[in-house]
C-alpha cells in the first residue's frame, strides 16, 4: 500500500542550523502519527515544508505517490492538507461560519452566501458533535470551542491530512477526551494525521505510530503499541530521565499567603494558604476559576469581597505594586505577553522589577546590573551565550527561567506560577521543577496553578481543587491522586458553600 | 445583575459607541444652542457632515485592516483642482469626475503598493503621499481658487447641486429643510460600500488582515492585492469627497482637504474603530462624523472662533478614545462573568 504522504530525504538550512538533516518519513490514511521532540528538534519546520510555509534545501516531498514540486500554503491547502496550529488562526470579530469558510467562502455571484455558508457550519459541527450557533462571533467562545472551531475549518477544506501542532496545551481533561473523540472518528473516515505533543501521556492514549526527533535528525518510528514511555523519553532526550518530578521533603514554615473568603467575577468566597518551604497546587478545570483567583489575589484582576494578606499583612485590593512590594512574585501563564518584554534583552527583562533596589538614585548601572543578572543566569542555569540575547530568541523554558529571575531579583519569596510548563519541552520541564523544588527547600512558598495533573501530582505537597469558581477541596499529597482530583474538579461544590 | 442582561445575545454595548454620542450631543445642542435645532441648519449640518462621512467610511476600511490612510486630505485637495481645472478647461463634466476618480484610486493604488510591496508602515507612507498630493494640488492651481465659465456642463453641475425635497415651514431661510442631492448621492455610494462590506468577503477580508495578516494569508487570502484594493476604495473615496466639496461651493479652493484626514481619523475612532486594526464598524464611523459636525456646527452658532474648534475637536478624539477603552473594559468584565 503507498502511503498518503511521504518525506523523502529532507534538508532544511537556516543561517547557522541544519535544522532537518535528511529526515525521511512517511503517514499512512487513517492514523495517526505521532511526532516527538524537544523544542528545536525540527518537528514545526518539518511540518512547515509539508505546509508549504518553507521550501526544503533538499530531499522530495511525495504524496500519494507523486512528487510536490512546488508548494505554497495555498497549493497545499488545495491538496488538502490543514493545520491546526498551536495558537489558533481565527478572527475574534468574525462569526463562527465566516471563520470556517475564510478564504474559501460559498459565493453566489459575488455575494457571499451567507445562509449556505451558516447551514454547512451547522451541519459539520454536528458531524463533530459539537453546538455552538454559526452566527456567535468567534470572540465569545472559550479557547476549546475555538479549536473545536478550527478542526471544523479543516473538515471543511475535505482535508485528507491534518497537522496538530500541540492541540491540548490549552485544553482541559474533559475537553482533551472531547478532542480525541474527534480525532478517532477523523480516523475512521481515512484522514491521515501528525500529532505533535509534550504530553507524553498522550501519545499513547491517540497514537498508532511515534516519531521520536533530535537535532533536525529523525530517531526512530515504532509502532505505539511496541514503544515503551521510557524508550519514548529516552529517545527525545538522548539520555535516561529517572523521573522528572523529583520533590524533596521540605520544612514547612510561617504562612506567606493567606488569602481569605476573595471573591470575584468568576469565583467565590475561596479562601488558600501558602507556607514556607511548600509547593501547594490548585488543579480544577479549564474554566473553574483557578487562574481568575490567583489573579484576583495579586491584584491583577478586580475582586469583590475578601482579603489577602501577606505575612500577615493586609494588603490593599487592586494593587500588585503593594505585593511584589511585600515579595509575591506572579509568573503568568502567557509568558509572552505578560511576563517577558520580547524585544528588550534578558538583562533589562530581568532586572525591570528591581531597577529602584540596584540603581538608587535613578541613574541605572548597567555594569552591576550586567553581573547581577550573570549571577541568577548561572545559578538558574540559562543557557545563553550573553545576558544581552533578546528574550524573543529564547526558548520557552528558557524565557519561563528569565521570568524567574526577574522575581529573585526583587527576592520574592512567595510565587504564584499559572501553568509554568506550558509549551515546554521535557529536559526544560524538569529543570524548572528542580529550580521549583530548590526555591522551597530555601523556604520561598509556592502556589501553582497547572492543568498537567501529573505535574500537579508529582510537585505539591498539598493540592486545592476548583470546580465552578468554588474551592471544592484541599488534598494532602498522601491523599492526592488522579481520581481523588478529578473527582472534585467534576463535583458540584455549590451546594456545600 | 445588570440591566437588560435578560435579552440574551443583544446588548446596548453591542451598538457602536458613537451612537450613543451622536444623541447625546444632539440632545445638548438643542437644549443649549439657539437655532440649532431648526430645519434649516439641520439641512446645512447633513451637507457638512456628508463629504466627512464619506472620508470616516474609507478611513475606517483601511483602519480595520490594520492600516491607516492620511493621504485623503491631500488627495482630496489634489483631485477637486484637477476636476476643477478640467471644468475650467472645458473638458466634458462626466470625463472631469472620471479623470477625478481616476486620480484618487492611481494614488490608493500607490499607497497600497507602498505598504504591501515596499512594507513602509501605512502611517509613513500615506503621510508622504498626503503631502505629495497636497503639492500637486497648490502647483496646478499656483495657490489660487479656481472657478469655471458656465457653459455646457452648468446644467449637469446645477442638477448635481440642487436639491432632491425642499419644505419651507415659514418665509426665513433657517425655516426651510432641504436635502441636496449631494446627500443622497453620499447616502447611495455609503450603501454601496457597506452593501460589498456585508454581503461579500471584502468585510471579512479585511477583519482578518488586520487582525493578523499572517494568518489571513495561511487561509488563503491574497492579502496584498486586498490591502490594495482597500487603499484604492480609500482614494476613490476621498475624489468623490472632493467633487462634493466643488459641487457645494461651485470652485475649489486648494486648500479644501487641510486637515480632514484628522477629522475622519476622529470620526471613525469615534465610531469604535482601534488604530491597531482587526475591528470596527462603518455605522460606528458614520455615527462620528455625524457626533464632530454637530459639535463643529454648535460651536459656530455659537459665535466662538474656528481656531478653537481644533481644540474641540482634539479634545473629542482622546474623549472617543477613553470612551472605548472603557466600553472594552466593561465587556471585559461581563464576559468574564460568563
Amino acid at each position: 500500500m503507498t502511503p498518503l504522504l511521504r518525506f523523502q530525504r529532507i534538508t532544511k538550512i537556516f543561517p547557522g542550523v541544519k535544522a532537518l538533516d535528511d529526515v525521511s518519513l512517511d503517514l499512512r490514511a487513517g492514523e495517526v502519527h505521532v511526532i516527538v521532540g524537544e523544542n528545536g528538534a525540527g518537528k514545526s519546520t518539518l511540518m512547515k515544508i509539508l505546509s508549504g510555509v518553507y521550501a526544503p534545501d533538499g530531499g522530495e516531498l511525495i504524496l500519494k505517490g507523486e512528487i510536490i514540486r512546488r508548494n505554497s500554503p495555498r497549493i497545499s491547502e488545495q491538496m488538502g492538507i490543514a493545520m491546526i496550529y498551536q495558537e489558533l488562526t481565527l478572527i475574534p470579530e468574525l462569526s463562527v461560519a465566516d471563520n470556517i469558510f475564510l478564504g474559501h467562502e460559498i459565493r453566489k455571484g459575488f455575494l457571499v452566501n451567507r445562509a449556505a455558508m451558516e447551514e454547512r457550519t451547522e451541519s459539520l459541527l454536528a458531524s463533530i458533535g459539537v453546538q455552538v450557533p454559526p452566527r456567535t462571533l468567534l470572540k465569545n467562545l472559550s479557547i476549546a470551542n475555538q479549536q473545536m472551531i478550527e478542526i471544523t475549518k479543516a473538515l471543511s477544506k475535505n482535508a485528507r491530512i491534518i497537522v496538530f501542532d500541540e492541540p491540548t496545551s490549552s485544553l482541559t481533561s474533559a475537553e482533551i477526551a472531547e478532542l480525541f473523540r474527534i480525532i478517532a472518528a477523523l480516523r475512521e473516515k481515512g484522514v491521515g494525521m501528525f500529532y505533535i505533543s509534550h504530553r507524553l501521556e498522550e501519545i499513547f492514549e491517540i497514537g498508532d505510530r511515534v516519531t521520536i526527533m533530535r537535532d533536525g535528525k529523525r530517531i526512530n518510528t515504532s509502532a505505539i503499541a511496541e514503544t515503551g514511555m521510557d524508550q519514548v523519553v529516552e529517545g527525545i532526550a538522548g539520555r535516561r530521565i529517572e523521573n522528572v518530578y523529583n520533590r524533596s521533603s521540605t520544612e514547612k514554615g510561617d504562612i506567606l499567603l493567606d488569602v481569605r473568603d476573595l471573591s470575584g467575577a468568576a469565583f467565590k468566597n475561596v479562601s488558600l494558604r501558602v507556607r514556607s518551604g511548600e509547593i501547594v497546587g490548585l488543579a480544577g478545570l479549564v474554566g473553574s476559576g483557578r487562574s481568575e483567583v490567583a489573579r484576583a489575589a495579586f491584584g491583577i484582576d478586580p475582586c469583590t469581597g475578601g482579603e489577602v494578606f501577606a505575612r500577615g499583612e493586609k494588603m490593599p485590593r487592586n494593587n500588585p505594586q503593594a505585593l511584589s512590594r511585600k515579595g509575591i512574585a506572579f509568573l503568568p501563564e502567557d509568558r509572552k505577553r505578560e511576563g517577558l518584554a520580547l524585544s528588550l534583552p534578558i538583562r533589562e527583562n530581568a532586572v525591570i522589577s528591581a531597577l529602584h533596589r540596584l540603581n538608587p538614585g535613578g541613574i541605572i548601572r548597567r555594569r552591576k546590573e550586567r553581573s547581577v543578572v550573570r549571577d541568577y543566569v548561572d545559578k538558574l542555569e540559562i543557557s545563553t551565550p550573553t545576558v544581552e540575547k533578546l528574550a524573543n530568541f529564547l526558548s520557552g523554558g528558557t524565557q519561563q527561567k528569565v521570568v524567574l529571575a526577574k522575581w529573585l531579583i526583587t527576592k520574592a519569596h512567595t510565587f504564584i506560577f499559572d501553568e509554568p510548563t506550558r509549551g515546554i519541552d521535557i529536559g526544560s520541564k524538569s529543570s524548572i521543577y528542580s529550580l521549583m523544588d530548590e526555591l522551597t527547600r530555601q523556604g520561598a512558598g509556592i502556589l501553582m496553578i497547572s492543568s498537567e495533573l501529573p505535574e500537579v501530582l508529582g510537585m505539591s505537597d498539598r493540592v486545592y481543587v476548583m470546580a465552578q469558581g468554588r474551592l471544592a477541596g484541599e488534598l494532602s499529597r498522601e491523599e492526592a491522586d488522579h481520581y481523588a482530583v478529578i473527582q472534585l474538579a467534576f463535583s458540584r461544590p455549590e451546594a456545600t458553600a | 445583575m445588570r440591566a437588560g442582561s435578560g435579552l440574551a445575545g443583544w446588548r446596548l454595548s453591542h451598538l457602536p459607541h458613537s451612537i450613543f454620542a451622536f444623541f447625546l450631543v444632539f440632545l445638548l445642542a438643542s437644549l443649549w444652542v439657539p437655532r440649532f435645532f431648526s430645519p434649516g441648519n439641520l439641512s446645512t449640518l447633513l451637507l457638512q457632515a456628508s463629504i466627512l462621512i464619506i472620508l470616516s467610511i474609507g478611513m475606517s476600511l483601511v483602519l480595520i485592516a490594520g492600516g491607516i490612510d492620511l493621504s485623503m486630505g491631500g488627495v482630496l485637495s489634489m483631485c477637486g483642482v484637477i476636476m476643477a481645472l478640467c471644468l475650467r478647461d472645458g473638458v466634458h463634466v462626466f470625463a472631469a469626475i472620471l479623470i477625478g476618480l481616476a486620480s484618487g484610486g492611481l494614488f490608493g493604488l500607490l499607497n497600497g503598493l507602498c505598504v504591501t510591496r515596499m512594507k513602509v508602515p501605512a502611517f509613513i507612507a500615506t503621510f508622504g503621499s498626503m503631502g505629495i498630493a497636497q503639492s500637486i494640488a497648490n502647483t496646478l492651481s499656483g495657490k489660487r481658487t479656481i472657478y469655471w465659465e458656465s457653459g455646457s456642463h452648468s446644467s449637469v453641475l446645477d442638477f448635481l447641486g440642487g436639491n432632491i425635497i425642499r419644505v419651507e415651514f415659514g418665509p426665513e431661510a433657517s425655516m426651510t429643510f432641504y436635502i441636496p442631492f449631494l446627500v443622497l448621492l453620499t447616502v447611495v455610494v455609503v450603501g454601496c460600500i457597506i452593501f460589498l462590506f456585508k454581503k461579500t468577503v471584502l468585510g471579512s477580508y479585511a477583519f482578518a488582515i488586520g487582525e493578523n495578516e499572517e494568518t489571513a494569508r495561511l487561509c488563503g487570502i491574497a492579502t496584498r492585492r486586498w490591502t490594495i484594493l482597500l487603499y484604492m476604495i480609500s482614494g476613490m473615496l476621498a475624489s468623490l469627497a472632493a467633487l462634493l466639496v466643488l459641487i457645494r461651493t461651485n470652485s475649489m479652493q486648494p486648500t479644501s482637504g487641510d486637515g480632514l484626514e484628522f477629522q475622519a481619523v476622529v470620526a471613525a475612532v469615534l465610531g469604535g474603530n482601534a488604530l491597531e486594526g482587526g475591528k470596527g464598524s462603518l455605522y460606528g464611523a458614520i455615527f462620528g462624523a455625524l457626533t464632530l459636525y454637530v459639535v463643529r456646527n454648535s460651536l459656530t452658532l455659537k459665535g466662538i472662533d474656528t481656531s478653537t474648534t481644533m481644540i474641540v475637536i482634539g479634545a473629542v478624539l482622546v474623549g472617543g478614545m477613553v470612551l472605548n477603552e472603557l466600553a472594552a473594559r466593561h465587556e471585559r468584565g461581563l464576559s468574564r462573568k460568563g
